[in-house]
């Protein structure tokens, strides 16, 4: 193999000034070559951005760097600050992660992506207009001429993203760092990025560097791996390796607590425990109290093991690999529960919840005397139906109006118009004390655990509030019905008195869960309950959620944008776009057979987390992006970016009904299993 | 844009009516009349009387309020009680020194502190940062007329470049007179002014440099320099700018004790005049005077603010 571009030895990171020293990363090697993709992934705060900070010298002075980093002859760890700002934008460039904050919002999108290069003398000013277009033309970006010349506000987050790629790529750097490029997206822009990303490397040769903690993104592109826990490389392998003979059980772990999409799992095999605060590690190997195999050996609690090579390029640290594979072929045939609910028994009788033709307009107004001058059509006609103890997901990328529809099913927001009928009763016409009454059985849980709970009660009194709010707290049982649901969510009764910011945000969301079972509901909306957690929290979560569905009969309206997990958790799913449900189905035949266009590209761009899918799963790129509500296309919505769309879906919308042969409804003229008719 | 300045000046006009009642309201709360000073103290009550009459004291509030706004919405703000002399004119013969003065004031102001923010900001608690630090500490803390005949101590009278009293020349007229007549009374406010730019724009600085943005500047391989002094100072102007326009509203709406101590024929030394005298009509014209001015400074930093930040769009 040719000579590395980055090579990493012995690399510790320790944070300094207030309190004690937090070791973020602890003795870190590798080694990334030019046309490689080097994937790195590991949970929240094991020390992936640290690690990615310290290669380019952007650390802040509060952090101790020790050990060596040679980037493209530059000994990083010792170079002095002229030499660095040589080094970064000819030798090395980042992509971050959220590209509204990574973009300078006062500069146009043409200065910004040239600027590195005038300041390295690479280009002269005066040239940096048509510079700045050809890189913006380079990914992709249509009209580069008229756009080159825009701020970043008037582009889509796509469209930032790619031009931060351009901006890092612009001086031919020989490695660039990408920390979570993808994660602000949703999956069809994602698409997007990561083909412009690969584009851009293979014109480039460059040497790159993913970090990323979904592991679906990293079998798509990696060509190695490397897994980090608690600030250190537990393994490290080609791709397949790592995915098809795992040698670490925290890899194992987290393979296992991935829903899939390509693949029905009954259930979810979670790592036990939280993450370790790097303020507080374990003894002994880092992972010792979550492993399913050292968690009671003496060697693992007290000594921490060295990254060996187990096979040739496939190295990992842990005392006991023999054992791994048969922790691998222990759960390839998981304990399959049977499959206790059957939701058609309830389907007999009506529906639990039943939403028919929802609308909710928001008034656009402008001016000084606040005239509305538009509407905004979140939620546009949708209809649906959850039957008794049965889960329907409800999907669709950011702004598509799967907040606003749960929220207007509470009567949170008022419904422009439709009927929304909750046990036979008309909701959106209750008056705010029978609605309150009605919520009873209908309760909501938000997606951020951070912010949901009230930081100066104790938790206890969180989970007992609704109960005070509707005076029912003594009629139910007072304080032991409190401990109660506390157990039922697996948390212990000793934590009752705490506050909500002494717990993770696994535990947040599980007390998010105790305070909405409270009034014993027979309806959930969980609006993106799992979108905050790590993989393996997760699925702890996931798992409690179908556990107390069976144990208490509950329904679910699962609001989602991650496809995996509602693929796993649903018996229903309905797809929507921009307002409108576009197609509905039983779960097993929405994944196998949509027949919608959006669903299947929808699908096809979802990363799996198989490295042999790469070449055998065919892809949909989707162009462009989501419209604006407040200004759909005329005819069918989806037909700007349609690879079916003929002259008649420009001005007809189809109507939502259903699909012969199918348990599906769908609204679109062409509908079709992918191969069929396009 | 021009649509919305216009939009803006028609908006003005309510708040111009309303303040002006307010003015008036408050002038007739506060005790004491012109009278006294106007007819000497061995006046008749005959005299007296006539006095009344000729200013027009006699009639009720709202018809005297009244009559005042009837002139004063095509131009006339009527005449000094003692003077006889128009206010508009009174005014207009004192607004250019004022502006002058304070268009001075702010640019020293601009000058001293913009450099003392940036470099705090490039080396933050280094040995630097603190000493600039304490130097706006002092610049806001020495009381503006002790400066001023610190001032004129140094300059007038032992170094005798400049004049220890101040009179109005026009920079378009005579520059070099001009700058030799308003340099000393600017350097006194601009000082003092530089100390809470200074503050203001290095705390606007610090929190701009946690921005994302800042990070992906550095990681182009831009010199520290260019980071601070283009993308993070762009992004500090914009609350600064409005500090930037208070001030300079306050300095047009005159400085009285500067002005006194150079005696310098400004807006502040006529409003003064004008209280003690109980001027009626020239106290409603000149406050009125320093409400069209920071109104016109707030549409001002509007203005600035479109243009700084491409994200607000005024249409
Ligand atoms: N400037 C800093 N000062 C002190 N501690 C820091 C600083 N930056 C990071 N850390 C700590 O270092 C540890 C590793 O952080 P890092 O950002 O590398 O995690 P990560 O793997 O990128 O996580 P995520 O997936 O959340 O991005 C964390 O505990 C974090 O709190
Ligand atoms: S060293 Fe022990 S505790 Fe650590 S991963 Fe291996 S078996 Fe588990
Ligand atoms: S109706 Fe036409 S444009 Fe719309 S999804 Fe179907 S084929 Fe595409
Ligand atoms: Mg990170």
């Amino acid at each position: 193999m040719s000579e590395p571009v980055l090579s990493v030895r012995g690399l510790e990171v320790t944070f300094t000034g207030g309190g004690r020293p937090v070791p973020a990363v602890r003795g870190v090697d590798f080694d990334v070559y030019p046309n490689e993709v080097l994937g790195i992934v590991g949970e929240s705060g094991s020390g992936k951005s640290v690690t990615s900070l310290a290669v380019t010298g952007l650390l802040p002075e509060t952090a101790k760097v020790q050990g060596s980093i040679k980037l493209a002859d530059v000994e990083v760890t010792t170079a002095d600050r002229e030499v660095l700002r040589q080094m970064r934008g000819q030798d090395v460039g980042m992509i971050f992660q959220d590209p509204t904050t990574t973009l300078n919002p006062v500069f146009t999108i043409g200065r910004q992506v040239t600027e590195g290069q005038v300041a390295h003398g690479q280009i002269p000013a005066g040239n940096a207009r048509g510079r700045g277009i050809e890189l913006l033309r380079e990914v992709d970006i249509p009209d580069p001429t008229g756009r080159v010349v825009q701020y970043p506000h008037q582009f889509s987050g796509g469209m930032r993203q790619r031009a931060v790629i351009a901006m890092a790529m612009a001086g031919r750097p020989r490695l660039i760092i990408a920390d979570e490029p993808t994660t602000a997206l949703d999956v069809t822009v994602q698409a997007q990025v990561l083909s412009v990303l690969a584009k851009r490397q293979a014109d480039t040769g460059a040497a790159v560097i993913l970090i990323t903690h979904d592991l679906g993104v990293i079998a798509e592109v990696a060509h190695r791996v490397a897994v980090m826990y608690g600030g250190r490389i537990v393994e490290t392998g080609p791709v397949h390796e790592i995915f098809k003979r795992p040698q670490h059980p925290y890899t194992v772990g987290l393979l296992q607590s991935l829903p899939r999409i390509d693949a029905a799992e009954e259930r979810l095999v979670p790592i036990r425990g939280q993450p370790p605060n790097p303020a507080r590690l374990p003894t002994g190997c880092t992972f010792h109290p979550r492993c399913p195999i050292g968690r009671d050996r003496e060697r693992c609690r007290t000594e921490d093991p060295a990254l060996r090579e187990v096979v040739e390029g496939h190295r990992s640290a842990c005392h006991c690999v023999e054992e791994v594979a048969a922790l691998l072929a222990d759960t390839a045939t998981p304990a399959r529960a049977p499959a206790t609910v059957a939701p058609q028994a309830a389907a007999a009788q009506a529906p639990l919840l039943a939403v028919d033709k929802l609308k909710v307009h928001f008034p656009i107004k402008a001016g000084i005397l606040r005239r509305r001058v538009g509407w905004v059509r979140a939620v546009d006609g949708v209809s649906l139906t959850v039957n008794a103890g049965e889960t329907v997901g409800l999907v669709g990328e950011s702004g598509c109006g799967k907040t606003t529809t749960g929220r207007a099913i509470m009567g949170l927001i008022k419904a422009t118009g439709g009927s929304v009928r909750f046990d036979g009763q008309e909701v959106t016409r209750l008056s705010p004390g029978e609605l309150r009454k009605a919520r009873r059985n209908m309760q909501y849980i938000f997606q951020d655990p951070y912010s949901s709970l009230n930081p100066i009660k104790t938790v206890g009194d969180i989970v007992a509030e609704p109960l005070h709010i509707h005076g029912i707290y003594e009629e139910m049982g007072g304080a032991k019905r409190i401990a109660e649901l506390f157990e039922l969510v697996g948390l212990p009764r000793t934590v009752l008195g705490r506050y909500p910011r002494e717990f993770s945000g696994g535990q947040k969301q599980r007390i998010g869960i105790a305070r909405a079972l409270a009034l014993q509901p027979r309806l959930l909306i969980l609006d993106e309950p799992v979108a905050a957690l790590d993989v393996s929290i997760q699925a702890q979560i996931i798992n409690l959620l179908q556990d107390l569905q069976k144990e208490l009969g509950l329904a679910y309206l699962f609001i989602a944008h991650d496809l995996s997990v509602v693929r796993h958790i649903s018996d229903r799913v309905a797809v929507m776009y921009l307002g409108k449900i576009i197609e509905e189905s039983e779960k097993t035949t929405l994944y196998e057979t949509p027949v919608h266009p959006y669903t299947q590209s929808l699908l096809s761009a979802v990363p799996v987390p198989d490295p042999d899918a790469r070449h055998t799963r065919r892809r949909i790129v989707l162009e462009g992006d989501i419209p604006n509500p407040s200004k759909p296309p005329p005819g069918c919505y989806f037909h700007p970016r349609c690879f079916r769309a003929s002259d008649r879906c420009r001005v007809e919308e189809p109507a939502f009904t259903p699909y012969p042969g199918l348990p599906t409804r769908t609204a679109c003229h062409h509908a079709g299993p992918l191969g069929a008719s396009s | 844009m021009t649509g919305y300045i216009i939009r803006r000046i028609l908006q003005l006009l309510p708040v111009l009516l309303i303040s002006s009642a307010g003015i008036w309201a408050m002038i007739y709360a506060v005790p004491g009349t012109p009278i006294g000073a106007l007819v000497g103290e061995n006046a008749t009550p005959e005299q007296v009387q006539a006095a009344i009459q000729r200013v027009g004291l006699d009639q009720p509030m709202l018809v005297q309020f009244w009559a005042w706004l009837k002139s004063a919405l095509v131009g006339d703000l009527g005449r000094s009680i003692f003077s006889r002399d128009p206010v508009f004119d009174l005014i207009m013969g004192r607004a250019p020194a004022t502006l002058q003065l304070g268009l001075g004031a702010t640019l020293v102001g601009l000058i001293l502190g913009i450099p003392v923010a940036v470099l705090s900001a490039l080396y933050p608690n280094s040995w630097l940062d603190r000493s600039l630090s304490g130097w706006s500490a002092l610049a806001l803390g020495v009381p503006t007329f002790w400066l001023g005949i610190l001032l004129i101590l140094l300059f007038s009278v032992e170094l005798r470049w400049l004049p220890s009293a101040s009179t109005y020349v026009s920079i378009f007229e005579s520059p070099w007179g001009a700058i030799r007549n308003t340099f000393l009374p600017a350097l006194t406010l601009g000082v003092y002014v530089s100390g809470i730019f200074a503050r203001f724009l290095r705390a606007s600085l610090l929190s701009e440099m946690k921005a994302d943005y800042v990070r992906t500047a550095r990681s182009k391989g831009l010199k520290e320099r260019d980071v601070v002094g283009r993308h993070v100072f762009r992004n500090a102007l914009l609350p600064f700018v409005t500090v930037v326009g208070l001030m300079m509203a306050a300095f047009i709406g005159g400085t009285v004790v500067t002005e006194a101590v150079f005696t310098y024929p400004g807006i502040g030394r006529l409003l003064i005049q004008a209280i003690t005298q109980r001027d009626y009509p020239l106290i409603q014209g000149v406050i009125l005077f320093i409400l069209v001015v920071h109104v016109v400074i707030n549409l001002m930093v509007d203005v600035l603010y479109a243009y700084i930040d491409p994200r607000i769009e005024y249409s």
